[in-house]
Order: structure tokens, then C-alpha cells, then sequence
């Protein structure tokens, strides 16, 4: 079975969400269809409705209005579906009283397709001593823990929540790197959520840019970077841009202006000149784009297909 | 998955055990010094008035003695409903680690099922087993006293305490669900659950089943037999009164003194000859009193419930508490399936 055939890894229906009575809407009218066997990186800023998708994804809630399928079927809909979806929730909570060999006691206590093996080597390798209590590690520590129990239980679709937010560089690194050796030694795919651009950009091949509760582009972040680009050009010239070209956040210092927009194949003629983006100004340009005009959200269902 | 639940209960079900230990010690004890003090009694039961002296004796040995541990092991209910019911989802919940243990390959009310069952068995073990030896113990005393049907007594002895404890448990755990917080959850559980271990015996229990009715005529001597005249909302009150011929029986409701018109008597007359009785020098515990009272020719209505009552209701009350549990429980599964992340 090639990967195209494979059900998606997340799908989504107009996905919505609403916490309250008084209906804060943490997710409004998402539409995503991402491919099995990818890294995605889910970006965006703080409140943006990250952490609601992922616990979606992972059964934690229920969706207001809409559907949400994982790996083709409804989240934790039941004890087999919960197996093949391992999460890692944000901060990496752990049972501070119990030690780091009990965690994995628990794991195989509660998972059928558990891995002893791949569990203890990897608390090896990650230098953790099985009889420390988990409240006595590190933030650092604790993470590659919640990260080993979440995966040895060798699911299809691995899901983190802002997993290395709260850890300094250096065990970021070390976690991320783990983290990946995890998704390929599984052959699983990942969803990763964070603010943090320099991690989606190190550890991922597919990206959401979530903003103001709604999802502003994604896709194959190659082709992403294909289909979008620097405009620059004399200012007065942007007020009339080449057809089939969306502008997506423009800069103007002086009399000459910057834009990024999203076109296929763009080779627009002087005045203008096209320049490559990176990801990090592509996913600022939609940032900039929601946080400055809130409503112009509408736009934003077509980039998600 | 049993063994998270194990391990996370491991501590309080140690507790638990060393508590009922030291209990079980002290029941066993007091069980024996109940049977000798029987034996006393009933070496000294030779005749009539010998027998009433030794009979009280070997109730005021004992009474408060068991009214105290009536009173103390009824709370256990409660006090394991809130330090082992509540936290059982509100500390997970507080802690995050909800995040984690409801993403391994056990759906969520399997898993609270399965923790619910644990420590639920642990309290009704720990509840049922100091009642049963609570009944032991007090059994030669209940059988003298013949007040099984007090509040406080009752809910302490036979199978009624494991109805509570089950309820109690469930009452706990849901409110550690609905609250997310540990401590408030707790104190909502021990203040709801002994305000209902309150209300259910004073409001409900009385009329579990239809009662019977009685009219008693007020003589010097049942006015005697009774245990006090007069109330602190004052009016034309007798309390304690007994039925003749059945000593044991549970009155539930009592009317104030009525003259054979049916009115309840004139509180201005009861307080005549309750305060300046004309001398008579009669004994007995009212003395002229009484005797002035029982000139009125007054007679109480009474509803009260036979003594052969006594398993029809701890039965009717378990089975109650029982099926308020578990409606509790299956309301906690429904909740905890439409997540509570």
C-alpha cells in the first residue's frame, strides 16, 4: 500500500471548537487533510488554538461542530485506536512519586503492543536512571520519559504538545533529536505543535500555520516554499500585481516595497523582482496577515487543501 | 492497567489496613468485656427488680462507650469518600498527568472503572468489616437496649454501612470529576455526605415503609416509662414514650399530649403540672407530675415501625445507597467518555 492510499493522518471537517457558555472559540471551521508518514509542524502563536486541535486529535475533547478522523477513525474512539496514537502533552506530565522504571512498568501494564526492548535501551540512551523518582528529573529528563512512554508503545502517529518549551537549548536539541530517531525507527508520523519557529524548521516536512483560531496555510513545507516568494518592487507597483498573485503580508520602507505573496510558477517581469523565502518569513507573513486583519480569515480555507 | 491503580493506591490501602487493624483490636476486646458484663447481668437477673438494676447497669457500662464508636465508625464512609474518592480524578486532573494515563491503551472508562472497583472494594472491606465487628460486639447490649433503630445506631450496624460506604465512594470521585480540584472536592464530599447521612435517617428512613398507627393512653405509668416531658420549642411535648408490648419498637413520630376531645392539650394546664404538681408523694421518674397529667385523661398518637422491621429496613437502606452509587458511577462513566481534558 503506497502512503496515498493510506487514510490521512489527520483529517478535518469544519472542525470547531467552543469552550463555555459564554463560547470562547478556540477553533473555528478548520479543514485539513494531511498525509500519513509526514513530521508536521503545527505553528503559531500563543492561544492560537494549537493546544485544542492536538487534544482533538488525541480524544481529550470533543469537537464542538465539525468531525476530526486520526489515522481514519474517530480519536480514542476505542482501547485499539488509542494504540496507534501516542501523545506527549505540553509541560510532559509524568507521576511525580512513581520512578522511571515504574513509568515503564505502567506503560507495559497499559498497552498490548508495548515494547520493552525499545523502552529500556532508549532510557539508556538517554541517560536516565530507572530508579529515580520522575519528580526528581530534570524538565529535560521528564520530557525524553514522557517521549519514550509515548512511543514505545510503537504507535503510527506520534502527537507533541509544545514538547520542548520549557527546556533550554541544549536539551531541546537533545530532545528533538530523540524525538526523530523515534519517528523513524516507528516509521510513524508526528505532529508537533510549538511557537518556536527554529524547532517546525529543524524537525518537519509538513506545516499548519494556525492564527486567531484558524488554520492560515499548510502543506508540504517544499512545496510551500515553492509556491511562495519575495515581491520587491516600487511601491505604486503593488497596487496593481500580476494576476493569479495573493498577496499574503507586505513591507514597505522607502520607495520600494517587499512583499510576501503565494503564486505558482511566479516570473514576474521588471519592475519586479522575485526572491526566495524561508519558512520562518513565509509563516511570519501569515502571522502578520491574521493578527492584523482578523477577519480576513476567509480566505484562509483554500490554502489548507 | 490494574497494576497504576494498584500502585497509585498502594500507600492508603496500607493506611486503610493498619487502621482497621487497630479497630478490629479494639472491637475484639471490647466484644468480650460486652459478653462478660452480659454474664454479670444475667448472674444477677434473679428476680424482677434485681433484673432492672442489673440491666441498667450493664447499659450504662457500655452505652457510651458504643454511641461514640457508633459515631466514629459511621464517618469512616465519609472520610474515605473524601481522601480516596475525590482525589481519584481531580488529582490527575490537577496535575496534568490526565494527559498522559488516558493516552495509553485503555479507553477512559475502562480506566475508571477499574480504579473506581479497586478502591471502592477497599472501602466497603474496610467499612463492612468494622460494622460486622461493631454488631458483634454490641450484639448482647442491642439485644438489653433495644434501641437499633436510633440514628446513629442503626447506620452503624449490619449492611447499611456498606451501602454508605459505596455511595459515599462514588459521591467522592464524582465530585472530584465535576470540581477538577482536589481539596474543594474533598470538603464538598465529607460536608454533602454527612449532611445526607443526616437527613436521610430523620427525613427519609421514617417513611421507607408505610407506618403503623397507635394510640396511647397516658397513664401515670406510661408517662413514667417515657424519658421527658416538655421540649425546648416548648408545648404540651412527651418524648421517648414506648408501646406496650412491643418494648423495641422504632416510633417514628409522635403527637403532642391530646385530651380526649383530640386537642392538643393546653400548654398553660401541661405547664401547671409539670412545674406545681399537687403533692401526692407518688414515685417514679415524673412523680406528681405524672400523676397530675395522667387525672387529664390525655393519650399520645403515635406512627412507629415493630421491631420485626429491623432487616427489612437495613436491606431496603443498602439497596438505596447501593443503586444511588451506581447511578453515580455510570453518570461518571458517561462524563469521563465525553472527556474531560
Amino acid at each position: 500500500m503506497s502512503l496515498a492510499e493510506l487514510p490521512p493522518a489527520l483529517g478535518a471537517e469544519n472542525l470547531t471548537k467552543k469552550y463555555g457558555r459564554r463560547g470562547r472559540t478556540a477553533l473555528s471551521g478548520v479543514n485539513l487533510a494531511v498525509p500519513s508518514g509526514r513530521v508536521i509542524g503545527l505553528v503559531g502563536p500563543n492561544g492560537a488554538g494549537k493546544s485544542t486541535l492536538l487534544h482533538l486529535a488525541c480524544g481529550l475533547t470533543e469537537p464542538s461542530a465539525g468531525s476530526l478522523t486520526v489515522l481514519g477513525s474517530r480519536p480514542a474512539a476505542s482501547a485499539s485506536h488509542l494504540a496507534r496514537v501516542g501523545f506527549v502533552a505540553q509541560n510532559t506530565p509524568v507521576y511525580g512519586s512513581l520512578t522511571v522504571a515504574e513509568h515503564l512498568r505502567l506503560g507495559a501494564s497499559m498497552n498490548p503492543s508495548w515494547d520493552p526492548d525499545l523502552a529500556k535501551r532508549r532510557i539508556g540512551e538517554a541517560g536516565l536512571n530507572p530508579a529515580r523518582k520522575a519528580g526528581q528529573l530534570s524538565g529535560g529528563q521528564r520530557a525524553q520519559l514522557a517521549l519514550t512512554v509515548a512511543a514505545a508503545k510503537r504507535p503510527e502517529l506520534l502527537i507533541f504538545d509544545e514538547p520542548a518549551a520549557a527546556l533550554d537549548p541544549l536539551a531541546r536539541q537533545g530532545f528533538l533529536r530523540n524525538l526523530l530517531e523515534f519517528v523513524r525507527e516507528l516509521g510513524a508520523s508526528a505532529v508537533l505543535s510549538s511557537h518556536l519557529l527554529g524547532d517546525i524548521e529543524q524537525v518537519c516536512d509538513y506545516l499548519i500555520v494556525l492564527c486567531d483560531a484558524r488554520v492560515q496555510v499548510a502543506g508540504d513545507t517544499r512545496d510551500l516554499l515553492a509556491e511562495h516568494a519575495r515581491l520587491v518592487a516600487p511601491r505604486a507597483e503593488f497596487d496593481r500585481l500580476p494576476a493569479g498573485v495573493e498577496m499574503i503580508s507586505a513591507e514597505h520602507r522607502g520607495p520600494h516595497g517587499s512583499a510576501i505573496v503565494r503564486a505558482r510558477g511566479l516570473s514576474a517581469p521588471p519592475p519586479y523582482r522575485v526572491e526566495p523565502v524561508s519558512l520562518e518569513e513565509l509563516v511570519l507573513g501569515y502571522m502578520t496577515r491574521a493578527a492584523g486583519a482578523p477577519l480576513a480569515g476567509a480566505g484562509a480555507g483554500e490554502g489548507s487543501r | 492497567m490494574m497494576w497504576l491503580s494498584w500502585r497509585q493506591f498502594r500507600v492508603q490501602a496500607l493506611v486503610g489496613a493498619g487502621a482497621l487493624l487497630v479497630i478490629a483490636v479494639f472491637l475484639i476486646r471490647l466484644g468480650w468485656d460486652v459478653r462478660d458484663g452480659y454474664e454479670l447481668y444475667r448472674a444477677h437477673c434473679l428476680n424482677r427488680a434485681d433484673c432492672a438494676e442489673a440491666a441498667a447497669r450493664f447499659r450504662g457500662a457500655h452505652r457510651n462507650t458504643l454511641l461514640f464508636l457508633a459515631a466514629g465508625l459511621g464517618l469512616i464512609p465519609a472520610v474515605a469518600g473524601a481522601f480516596w474518592g475525590a482525589p481519584l480524578i481531580a488529582r490527575e486532573l490537577e496535575n496534568g498527568t490526565h494527559r498522559l494515563v488516558w493516552n495509553q491503551s485503555v479507553t477512559r472508562p475502562r480506566w475508571l472503572l477499574g480504579r473506581i472497583l479497586l478502591v471502592g472494594l477497599a472501602s466497603v472491606v474496610l467499612t463492612g468489616t468494622a460494622a460486622a465487628l461493631l454488631t458483634w460486639a454490641a450484639q448482647p447490649y442491642d439485644e438489653i437496649a433495644g434501641d437499633r433503630f436510633s440514628a446513629l445506631v442503626f447506620g452503624a450496624r449490619g449492611i447499611a454501612p456498606i451501602g454508605y460506604a459505596t455511595l459515599a465512594l462514588a459521591f467522592g470521585t464524582v465530585t472530584g470529576l465535576l470540581l477538577r480540584r482536589t481539596l474543594p472536592a474533598m470538603a464538598v464530599t465529607l460536608v454533602g455526605f454527612l449532611a445526607f447521612q443526616f437527613f436521610f435517617p430523620n427525613v427519609v428512613r421514617p417513611a421507607l415503609i408505610p407506618p403503623e398507627r397507635a394510640t396511647l393512653a397516658m397513664t401515670a405509668g406510661a408517662i413514667n416509662g417515657a424519658q421527658n416531658l416538655g421540649g425546648i420549642g416548648g408545648g404540651s411535648v412527651i418524648g421517648g414514650v414506648r408501646i406496650p408490648g412491643e418494648p423495641d419498637a422504632w416510633i417514628a413520630d409522635t403527637s403532642p399530649l391530646r385530651t380526649a376531645d383530640g386537642k392538643n392539650l393546653d400548654t398553660a394546664v401541661f405547664g401547671d403540672c409539670v412545674d406545681s404538681p399537687p403533692r401526692t408523694g407518688a414515685g417514679g421518674t415524673f412523680g406528681d407530675a405524672a400523676v397530675c397529667l395522667a387525672r387529664l385523661d390525655l393519650h399520645v398518637d403515635v406512627s412507629y415501625h415493630p421491631e420485626s422491621r429491623y432487616w427489612t429496613f437495613q436491606w431496603l437502606e443498602t439497596g438505596i445507597y447501593l443503586s444511588l452509587g451506581g447511578i453515580l458511577v455510570l453518570f461518571g462513566l458517561w462524563r469521563i467518555r465525553r472527556g474531560a481534558g
